[in-house]
């Protein structure tokens, strides 16, 4: 099996540990996307499962091989680097070929394969221009042909987007998922753009601090949340917080804030012992209904501005003295948006966290 | 010149000062070139009395005839080749392996190599040491004695390295992902990245060696083996000491004078035609393409 199993991989610095032991299974075909902020040790990760980066301790296995102490060549896995790495001496074709000429492959081989993926991605047209001469998208498409043409067990993709425009970004995204989808391929992606994680993986891993905070599919993150910091990763704009405190009244829980009180659903974890413990209270910008005329239940509100996207407008405002964003339909007219004086939310769309430690207190049957 | 429309007084006054300063400079280094050549080119007695200024004085060929059927002159010219090309390439097949070598974050003790190297630039064991070194190897009055006595130098070494060392990492990752081991990292990629200042170390090497006289006056005994700068010392000491050729009439048509420039400016041709050969690698943005900053 053509997967990448790391176990309890930590990478040290001298004494400064960057990655705290972490753990993670990738299946074989499929597309894993490690996110998280700069810094959280996702390149780290994936470099160490390139080989780039000695492991200081744990195990590495791809295809049920430990490479812990294998040379990078042997591991036989490609990667994409984020400033492409193409050999500007090199023109299209011999880019492409490199891997192929170094490993001594027969000439009609090295122009057969090549051909193929150049058709792949479209760069028929280019083999014989230099980098120089090419466009962003062009090269990041190169660097990716220099990968695929190895037929290797793991593509490794170290933020291969985040050098082009958004426009750009938006079609490479396609053409990766495209492109895994016809091959295949075991691939581990890395990104610090959650849209990016979102829309290319069947899991993603979700990283902060050198730790592992959560994985799962795309909609299990955005749904179910383990923490405030999952939670305000995933999503884009991203879940708004609201800082309140438990009340117990009957059989009862409610958030309170400021004036306000929210009916709490049944979580676990939390009962009528939890009065006056202090929650966060998320709630995604999506989630939230506008009124123009506040009712009793409604929560106040002033607009600073309204962002328009098109087909929908983010609506910013101030909840107890910190921004609160809105996502809305525009229905291709902006003037009952600026009528919007008053925000509701469902009880059931809201998701609690605790307020020291950040973990969620989510529905019973959702917890393990 | 570029349009000055936009540039305050000032900056125009300081532009102009710049162009006569720089001016003045491309003639001071100009001159001696065209100096030395109208004298190769005039006859004895106008070289000695003085006259020649700019253009040759009763023009003539009579210093070139006379160094170019010595075969003495052609032999050391020949050496010269040797000593340059040899010298050349033995320097370029030590300094560039080991400038890869200091520049790279994985060589254990970096940085004491990295000191021991700069240190031969601030110390060295002086003349008599290396010359009895020179001997006891057995490299006296040998063509391999000059080619790999002066093979390593220090500051090549560091400028080579310090242009390595700023190619970024990652098309050396992007080599070795590809299967490339550390030779072929340094064939494939370093070498053809690093051109502009390879060219530049060769350039170093090639007019140092070119123009190497003392140590090869030091070392070698052997008069079929000098180079060219040591047989241009050789004739200006034959040619000063001898005083019937001073004084005959004869050598009105050239003299110590004339036939010293021949011989000079016979010695920078190769070097003047070897530097436009190898300008085109001065070039700037070689790495221009390769990677997204």
């Amino acid at each position: 099996m053509s997967g990448v199993t790391l176990e309890k991989i930590v990478k040290s610095y001298g004494k400064i540990e960057v990655v705290h032991g972490i753990d993670l299974v990738v299946a074989e075909k499929e597309f894993v996307v490690l996110v998280g902020p700069s810094g959280c040790g996702k390149s780290t990760t994936l470099r160490m499962v390139a080989g780039l980066e000695e492991i200081s301790a744990g195990r590495i296995t791809i295809d049920d091989r430990v490479v812990n102490e294998v040379a990078p060549k042997d591991r036989d896995v490609a990667m994409v680097f984020q400033n492409y790495a193409l050999y500007p001496h090199l023109n299209v074709k011999e880019n492409i070929a490199f891997g192929l000429r170094i490993r001594k492959e027969s000439k009609a081989n090295i122009e057969k394969q090549v051909a193929e993926v150049a058709e792949i991605l479209g760069l028929t047209e280019y083999l014989e221009r230099r980098p120089a001469d090419l466009s962003g998208g062009q090269r990041q498409r190169v660097a990716m042909g220099r990968a695929i043409v190895r037929h290797p067990k793991v593509f490794l993709f170290d933020e291969p987007l985040s050098n082009l425009d958004a426009k750009l970004r938006t079609q490479m995204r396609a053409e990766i998922k495209r492109l895994h989808k016809r091959l295949g391929v075991t691939s581990i992606y890395v990104t610090h753009d959650q849209v990016e994680a979102m829309t290319l993986a069947d899991r993603i891993v979700v990283m902060c601090d050198g730790r592992i905070e959560q994985v799962g599919t795309p909609m299990d993150l955005f749904n179910h949340p383990k923490n405030l910091f999952v939670a305000s990763f995933i999503g884009s704009p991203p879940m708004n917080q609201i800082q309140a405190e438990v009340e117990a009244s009957g059989d009862k829980l409610f958030a309170k804030f400021g004036a306000h009180r929210l009916e709490l659903p049944m979580l676990h974890e939390l009962g009528a012992n939890d009065h006056g413990r202090k929650v966060t209270l998320g709630i995604r910008p999506e989630h939230i209904m506008t009124q123009a005329d506040p009712d009793t239940d409604a929560i106040e509100v002033e607009l600073d501005l309204i962002e328009t996207l098109g087909s929908e407008a983010l609506l910013h405002t101030t909840v107890m003295g910190k921004p609160f964003v809105v996502k809305t339909e525009t229905r291709g007219d902006l003037s009952h948006l600026e009528n919007v004086r008053a925000l509701h939310f469902k009880p059931d769309m809201l998701k609690v966290f605790d307020g020291v430690n950040g973990d969620v207190f989510d529905h019973p049957e959702r917890l393990k | 010149m570029a349009n000055m429309n936009l540039y305050s007084r000032g900056d125009k006054f300081f532009v102009r000062i710049n162009m006569v300063l720089v001016g003045l400079f491309t003639l001071a280094t100009l001159y001696p070139f065209i100096y030395i050549a109208a004298v190769s080119l005039s006859s004895g007695m106008a070289a000695r009395s003085g006259v020649v200024v700019l253009t040759p004085v009763e023009a003539t060929f009579a210093a070139y005839q006379q160094i170019l059927v010595d075969p003495d002159f052609w032999n050391s010219y020949l050496n010269t080749f040797i000593y340059t090309i040899g010298g050349t390439i033995m320097s370029l097949l030590l300094v560039i392996p080991a400038a890869y070598a200091l520049s790279r974050p994985q060589l254990i003790g970096r940085r004491f190599w990295n000191l021991m190297v700069a240190f031969t630039m601030w110390f060295n064991a002086g003349m008599i040491p290396f010359w009895l070194n020179m001997r006891d190897l057995g490299l006296l009055d040998s063509y391999f004695g000059i080619i790999i006595g002066f093979a390593v130098n220090a500051f090549n070494i560091i400028l080579l390295r310090n242009f390595f060392e700023s190619i970024p990492r990652s098309f050396e990752e992007a080599a070795r992902m590809d299967g490339a081991n550390e030779f072929q990292v340094l064939w494939k990629v370093f070498i053809p990245l690093s051109k502009p200042a390879i060219a530049t170390i060769t350039l170093f090497c090639v007019v140092a060696r070119w123009n190497g006289f003392f140590w090869a006056m030091i070392l070698l005994q052997d008069e079929g083996k000098i180079p060219l700068q040591v047989y241009l010392r050789k004739t200006i000491a034959e040619l000063s000491d001898d005083h019937e050729f001073s004084s005959t009439l004869l050598s009105s048509l050239y003299s110590a004078e004339t036939v010293n420039a021949a011989i000079i400016v016979c010695s920078i041709i190769p070097v003047l035609l070897f530097y436009p050969f190898i300008q085109k690698y001065f070039n700037k943005g070689i790495l221009l393409g390769g990677v997204k900053e």
